[in-house]
Parts: structure tokens; C-alpha cells; sequence
């Protein structure tokens, strides 16, 4: 279970600080599969990274499973929208890196005993994390830049997901794809989150992409004291990737309802700019 | 009757020179620069039969195949009938370019500690905060400005020549390293944490791997400075070596063998910067700016 509390995050210096978060409490239950989604700069990458441990709030803490984070570790995989994978490794390389670093330690690992047959095993699991994810053998051997976006999120996944993370924490995964591969990529990791019950962390500020992909969603938005507050929570357990588009819409008006308010009342933002978010 | 326009592209972002036209303007300043050498030459020699300032081809021939295959003038060389390559082996180029070419390694492998250094000051806050500001300053520091206090220090054996080249060039290749370092995604450094890597796995595994071709990169950019530094060291202080050679004939006015030293120099440069960039792509597959 991840438990936030009573987070506030602020930047620079004393005199020209400024607040990022401003007070977030919340729980995420082990399995679930959580959408965070708000406006560019709300906030919302940095409460992921306060939850990854690659940030420290200015004061509150995150929990998980009762253990304050103080910096990533396994326990999180990470999904970042830009360089996800190390570029000098082929796609199998990166998939197999995890594995491969927690099999052998120490200064000699070259020289370890059972390495060759550990190593076989490895490339082996790794290639069909790489399958599951839609990747052949082919591109397994493929570095990098040679693979298209879509396929490198996809790389990317695998290589998170082999580790058997508790938790996924994704930020903007999809953001950079095209409608197409964006829609693929939403399916595949929908399945894999039934396949493996790890509870995931999505960051997004497209609306409907929270509500399609998350059994809950919160929403955060400016709080007028400063800073970003969670203003919306809901559980869209009801709400699958094909369900109706009525029941998507209805559910995205609800959110974009939340945020066009935050939008006004919070007073930074044009009358245009809170018209183009409830259109989203 | 319509005049044939010649269109000048010089000036073109978009133009496509054809490959001949590129391969023939490569090499169009090589033949400017020796056409007009020659031609000077010729017109010195004319007045002039003895002239020793501007070599003609032959001479400079000749004097390149005496550095070439006959020992130094300091040594006794055998009068026993040897093979080319022991004449070579014997020769006084051969013996110079031994000892600049054994400073020169030793001054390049003095430069890996460097990229250690920079790696770990990036890597490593308190590492990076104890030695940066003390890097940048002595970065500034004029290298040669120090050769006095080096020989004076040193004394003039191979020690001060090479921490002359140390000093004049390890600062750059520091700070160099530390900002390649630095320039790795923060992104790639958290997810090597959540692989469950440790912070020696993802500097050396990660963020050192990442960095390598562009610190070879760097180190080969760097090559002409160790080379200056060495030079002056050779020039200033030594018995042997490609730069004490060409000091030595300088106050003989022996051009006819100081040009061909000194492009013998450039080609040695060129061939290990072409060599070192070759490997650089065929270890780096990857890289696309190899």
C-alpha cells in the first residue's frame, strides 16, 4: 500500500519560492491501478518521483508498505515518456539488465560460477517479457534509436515489469506516440496489469486517458493558497477501454467539471485555457 | 544561341555537390599549398642554386630517405650490409619517433586517471564538491607558463615533459568528462536504481558506458594538445624525439629534413586520429555521432 501524507513540495530559493504541492493525502491499495491526471506543470511528475523516492518532499512523507522512501529502489519500475531505455544495450540487453544486475554482484561477476547458464536463462526470460510485450526476436536485437516510439515504450515496459515490480509508476509513458500505437499500447498494459496484479501509478494529463486505462483517478488542480491539491478522486472501476463513449464522456465531464471550477476560482488561468481543458 | 549559366551553389544550405566535385574540392587546397610551395621554390633555386630556405622535391626526398635509413649522426652504424627494415629499425626517425611515441602513450594513459576523476566528481556530490572549483581554476592556469618550475622541479628528465602534458591537458578532459557525465538523463540514473543497480553499477554500467565514445571522442580532440606540450617539452629539453630533431636542424637551417619531420608528425596525428575514430564506431555501434 502506498500511503501519501500530508505532502508539500516548494522550489528555489526563500525569496522567490515556489509552492509545488500543497498539502496531497492519499492511499493507493496494492492492485490498483491509479490514473493521476492534471494540467501541465499541476505537479504531477513530481508526486510520482516523491512515490519512485527521486524527490524529497519539503515536509510529509510517502509510505510504502509502512517504509518512508528515501531513494528508488526495486520496488518501483519506472516508465518515464523520454529516455526510457540505455542507449548502448540492445532492446534485449535492456530487458535483461535488471536481472542481470541483481543475479551478479561484486567486483568480478564476470568470473562467477554458473554465470554462462544464469545468463542464458536471463536472455531467455527476457526475450519473452519482450514477446509478451508484442516485440519479436528480431527486435530484441535492436538498439534503441533503431526502434520506433512505440516500440521502445514497449521495451521499456518489459524492462520494468521483469523485475515484478510492486508497483509500475509511469510518467507520460504514452504522451510522445500517435493516436494509433497509443491506443495499442493502452491495451497492453490494461492486460498486463490483470496478468500481474502490480499496482500501477499513471501520470497523464490527458483526461480520458486516466479515466479509460485507471480503476480510480485523482485529479489534481491549483489550490488557491498556492500549489496543486487533489480536488478530484473517483473510482472508475466501471469504466474499460471499450466501454461506451457516452459513459466515457459522462466521466470525463465530471473531472474536466472539477478542473474548469479549479479554473476559475483558482484565478492563473485565462477564460480559453479553461475552455480548451473542458474540452479535452 | 543560348550561353550556358554556370550556377554558383557555394552559397547554397540545399546544395548536392556531386561526389567527384566533392572528392576533387577535398583535395583542391592540397594542391594550391604544394603548387605554390614548388613554384616559390623554383624561382629561389633559380636565383639562388644554394638556396637551403625553400627544398626542392629531390632533396627533401633525399634527406627524408637519410633520416629514414641511416643511423644518427651520434651513433657508429655498422658498415656490415643490413635489410631495409633493419636500417629502418636503426634509422634516426625511427629512434625519434620511438621516444616521442613512448611519451605520447604514457602521456595518454596518464589521461584515463583524468576520466575517472571527471566521471566521479559528476557522479558523486561531495567528489564533485571538493575538486571542481580547484579543476576549473587550474584549468586556467597557462600550462607552458609553468615549464620553468617543471624543469626546476622535475629536472629536465621525462618527468617534467610529461606532467607538462598532464598539467596542460588532464583539466580539459575533467572537465570535459564531468559535463558529458553530467548531460545523462536524470531519467536514466533513477531507472538503473529501480533495476536494482547500486550507485558503482550505474556509474560505470550506465552512465560511463553511455559517455565512452564521447570521452574517446574528446581525448582524440585532444591529441594535437599533448602533442604541443610535448613538443615544447622536446624542444626545450631533450636528446631525442621528433621536436629535439627538428630544434636541432633548425640551427642548421636544415629545412630539407625539417619538412619532411614535420609531415611525417601530421601523418603519425592523422593516422592515429583516423585509427582511434574507426574503433571508436566499430566498439560503439550504437553511437550515431561516432
Amino acid at each position: 500500500m502506498i500511503r501519501i501524507q500530508n505532502i508539500h513540495v516548494d522550489y528555489g530559493p526563500a525569496s522567490e519560492r515556489k509552492k509545488i504541492l500543497n498539502g496531497i493525502d492519499a492511499e493507493i491499495e496494492a492492485g490498483e491501478f491509479v490514473s493521476i491526471v492534471g494540467r501541465t506543470g499541476c505537479g504531477k511528475s513530481t508526486l510520482l518521483r516523491l512515490i519512485l523516492g527521486a524527490e524529497k518532499p519539503s515536509t510529509g512523507r510517502v509510505l510504502i508498505d509502512c517504509v518512508e522512501r528515501s531513494q528508488p529502489d526495486r520496488e518501483c519500475g519506472y516508465v518515464p515518456q523520454k529516455y526510457s531505455l540505455f542507449p548502448d544495450k540492445t532492446a534485449l540487453d535492456n530487458v535483461a539488465f535488471g536481472p542481470k544486475v541483481t543475479s551478479f554482484r561484486g567486483p568480478f561477476t564476470r568470473l562467477a560460477p554458473g554465470r554462462r547458464a544464469r545468463m542464458r536463462e536471463i536472455r531467455a526470460e527476457a526475450l519473452e517479457y519482450l514477446k509478451h510485450t508484442g516485440l519479436n526476436e528480431s527486435d530484441a536485437r535492436k538498439y534503441p534509436h533503431q526502434l520506433s516510439g512505440g516500440m521502445q515504450q514497449r521495451v521499456a515496459i518489459a524492462q520494468a515489469l521483469i523485475m515484478r515490480p510492486k508497483i509500475l509508476l509511469m510518467d507520460e509513458a504514452f504522451s510522445a506516440l500517435d493516436p494509433s500505437t497509443r491506443a495499442d499500447m493502452q491495451r497492453l498494459i490494461k492486460q498486463l496489469w490483470r496478468e500481474s496484479g502490480t499496482t500501477i501509478v499513471f501520470v497523464t494529463h490527458h483526461t480520458r486517458e486516466a479515466v479509460c486505462l485507471g480503476t480510480r483517478v485523482i485529479g489534481l488542480a491549483r489550490n488557491p493558497a498556492g500549489g496543486s491539491s487533489i480536488a478530484i478522486d473517483l473510482s472508475m472501476a466501471h469504466i474499460e477501454l471499450d466501454s461506451g463513449e457516452h459513459v466515457l464522456a459522462d466521466a470525463v465531464r465530471r473531472i474536466d467539471a472539477v478542473h474548469r471550477n479549479d479554473a476559475v476560482h483558482g484565478s492563473e488561468d485565462s477564460p480559453s485555457q479553461a475552455a480548451e481543458y473542458a474540452v479535452l | 544561341m543560348t550561353i550556358p549559366v554556370l550556377r554558383i551553389n557555394v552559397l547554397r544550405i540545399n546544395a548536392l555537390p556531386r561526389r567527384a566535385t566533392a572528392w576533387l574540392l577535398s583535395w583542391a587546397l592540397f594542391a594550391a599549398g604544394i603548387s605554390a610551395y614548388f613554384t616559390v621554390a623554383r624561382a629561389r633555386h633559380i636565383e639562388n642554386p644554394d638556396d637551403r630556405v625553400t627544398p626542392t622535391l629531390a632533396q627533401m626526398a633525399q634527406a627524408f630517405a637519410d633520416a629514414a635509413l641511416k643511423a644518427p649522426d651520434e651513433e657508429a652504424s655498422s658498415d656490415a650490409p643490413q635489410s631495409l627494415a633493419a636500417r629502418f629499425a636503426n634509422s634516426m626517425l625511427w629512434k625519434d619517433t620511438e621516444a616521442t611515441g613512448r611519451r605520447f602513450l604514457i602521456s595518454v594513459a596518464l589521461l584515463f586517471p583524468a576520466v575517472l576523476l571527471g566521471l566521479h566528481m559528476a557522479m558523486f556530490p561531495y567528489t564533485g564538491a571538493f575538486f571542481l572549483r580547484f579543476v576549473q581554476f587550474f584549468d586556467k592556469i597557462v600550462a607552458l607558463s609553468l615549464l620553468p618550475i617543471l624543469f626546476i622541479a622535475f629536472g629536465i628528465d621525462e618527468l617534467a615533459k610529461i606532467m607538462l602534458i598532464v598539467i596542460g591537458v588532464t583539466p580539459t578532459i575533467i572537465l570535459d568528462v564531468f559535463n558529458l557525465s553530467k548531460s545523462v538523463p536524470r531519467e536514466q540514473i533513477v531507472k538503473g536504481f529501480t533495476l536494482g543497480a547500486g550507485d558503482l553499477r550505474i556509474t560505470y554500467g550506465v552512465v560511463l558506458k553511455q559517455i565512452w565514445p564521447r570521452v574517446l571522442n574528446s581525448i582524440r580532440l585532444n591529441l594535437k594538445s599533448v602533442m604541443l606540450f610535448l613538443f615544447a617539452g622536446e624542444m626545450i629539453a631533450s636528446t631525442d624525439g621528433l621536436a629535439y630533431r627538428i630544434a636541432l636542424l633548425r640551427r642548421h637551417m636544415g629545412m630539407d629534413t625539417i619538412l619532411p619531420y614535420v609531415l611525417w608528425v601530421a601523418l603519425l596525428l592523422f593516422l592515429v586520429d583516423v585509427g582511434m575514430s574507426r574503433i571508436n564506431r566499430w566498439l560503439h555501434p550504437w553511437f550515431e555521432e561516432a
